[in-house]
């Protein structure tokens, strides 16, 4: 299978040291050789007809930063990579942005428009326009998927939507940000302020420099839109969601809430058509109550009642589970073209 | 129950969790007292499984009207005397409470108005509240319990909360189940 990788930061290099890793076991198990025809990042393109020196390319990447100075690189943007090289699936893993959703939106318009299967870990394109893409990739008869967009390594939308597909979830209820589930845990744990862990969390590098869209709740938001419309088919988008974030939470009322039983997580809800990020009480026995950076998500099904489901939310390596799921998925499903 | 009898007025709902010893007629033991005060049995529920954990004690849970606060005190005494445990007594579906935590100047913006204005809904009461204010020019933070009597739409109290809230620049972190 030849496969086109289009941004080549945490989780593109991610990618490509999984495949490394795991090339004959894909082979073995899978059938499955994969062959990354070309990577992409924001300096230009690598490429090479029968499959790129993965190694060297994360050499490339890591010491420089660029990916054009991988011997015999093209200064070609994503979209044209996308249109002009012959492969069978683009891996879209440009970072995410929830205004415009761009670049990521363009690389998938052009890859279905090339008839090309589209997996990725992009979140802003489907948080904006998630009805246009799955009606874009169906028009040209092509595979979308997007597991690693949610809560990383926790299988959240293909469980639902595979192994649930008897069943109709009626809501969900999810931690959906590592970020603020660890700067929440830390203050629950050691009685510390807001900025105090939240500096901390940065200096360690848990946190962005500009963490506005973990503690804002607006990356929750944009995962919970996401959920809403692939398990439970509602046509929101971003901006249905009501947010508000965890920056006004004391360790006075972290340790209220604590003398009554409970904890306070920033919680994503999907519930009689009301979509909305908050901070809540959650009973300390309650499953929703994960530590550190963990996410969880629990799903209200008509037939199997709660289920949960808890996993790393977020890293370079982790994230891959869910990625190579989806190419493993396609691949059993459509082949080579 | 309770049909063909003297009609009484049903005031409450409430759930009671009794453990039975594990010999015949112990279920009858604890249907007398509630005959007897007029209670009127919703439902029983024997759990079966839960047994192994009391000790051959069978938790049964019920669920009764009774016509008011009296008559379940008498109704719990009798059964006590009987030798049936009663280990929980609750409200059952007739009052909800409405657990809340207000984080902003909680005091400053008056809370003795927030109470009076929340409690000035019909069948809505502030019934517990905790204050925590680490220092007076500081935000504080208190956690509530709002009773909600059966019938009261839940939404319209939380609404009436929020527009507190925003009027007073206070953040409302509600349960999960609200």
């Amino acid at each position: 299978m030849r496969i086109q990788i289009i941004g080549f930061g945490v989780i593109g290099q991610g990618l490509a040291e999984v495949l490394l890793r795991k090339r004959e076991e894909l082979k073995q198990r899978h059938a499955l050789d994969i062959e990354v025809v070309s990577i992409t990042d924001i300096s230009g393109t690598a490429y090479a007809e029968g499959g790129l020196d993965l190694e060297k390319a994360l050499q490339v990447a890591k010491r420089t930063r660029a990916i054009v100075n991988y011997p015999g690189a093209l200064e070609m943007r994503g979209v044209e990579a996308i249109g002009e090289i012959d492969a069978d699936l683009v891996v879209e893993a440009t970072p995410s942005n929830i205004k415009t959703g761009e670049p990521g939106l363009s690389h998938m318009l052009a890859a279905f428009k090339a008839g090309k299967h589209v997996v990725t870990s992009n979140k802003g394109p489907l948080a904006l326009r998630y009805r246009d893409l799955v009606t874009e990739a169906a028009r040209h008869n092509v595979e979308f998927r997007f597991e690693a967009s949610v809560g990383g390594a926790m299988p959240v939308i293909n469980m639902a939507r595979e192994t649930l597909s008897g069943d109709r979830v009626t809501a969900i209820e999810g931690i959906l940000n590592g970020t603020t589930n660890y700067i929440l845990s830390r203050m629950t744990r050691e009685g510390t302020s807001f900025e105090h862990v939240l500096k901390e969390a940065q200096e360690l590098g848990y946190a962005e420099t500009d963490p506005t869209y973990d503690i804002e709740g607006i990356d929750t938001a944009s995962k919970l839109v996401i959920l809403a419309n692939a398990i439970m088919g509602i046509d929101v988008t971003f901006g249905d969601v009501e947010t508000r974030g965890i920056t006004r939470i004391t360790p006075e009322a972290i340790r209220l809430a604590k003398d009554r039983g409970y904890v306070i997580k920033l919680i994503g809800e999907v519930k009689n058509n009301h979509i909305e990020v908050s901070p809540r009480l959650i009973p300390e026995t309650h499953p929703l109550n994960v530590d550190g950076a963990l996410n969880v998500a629990m799903l209200h099904c008509d037939v199997a009642g709660e289920v949960t489901v808890v996993g790393k939310g977020a890293g370079a390596i982790e994230t891959q589970s869910a990625i190579l799921s989806d190419i493993i998925a396609i691949w059993k499903k459509r082949g080579r073209r | 129950m309770g049909r063909g009898r003297k009609a009484v007025v049903i005031d409450m709902r409430v759930s009671l969790d009794l453990e039975l010893k594990d010999t015949p007629g112990q279920l009858l033991l604890a249907l007398e007292p509630i005959s007897k005060y007029g209670g009127n049995v919703i439902s029983i529920i024997h759990l079966r499984e839960e047994e192994k954990l009391r000790a051959g004690r069978v938790p049964v849970h019920f669920t009764l009207d009774v016509a008011d606060e009296a008559s379940l005190e008498r109704i719990i005494k009798e059964l006590e005397k009987s030798g049936v445990r009663v280990a929980k007594v609750g409200e059952a579906t007739k009052k909800e409470t409405i657990t809340l935590l207000l984080v902003g100047h909680v005091v400053d913006t008056d809370l003795r108005d927030t109470i009076d204005r929340i409690n000035a809904l019909k069948g809505v009461m502030v019934s517990d509240l905790s204050l925590a204010m680490p220092h007076p020019e500081k935000e504080s933070s208190a956690i509530v319990d709002i009773e909600v009597s059966q019938g009261v739409d839940k939404r319209m109290v939380m609404d009436r909360v929020y527009s507190i809230a925003k009027e007073k620049d206070l953040e409302i972190i509600r349960s999960l189940e609200v």
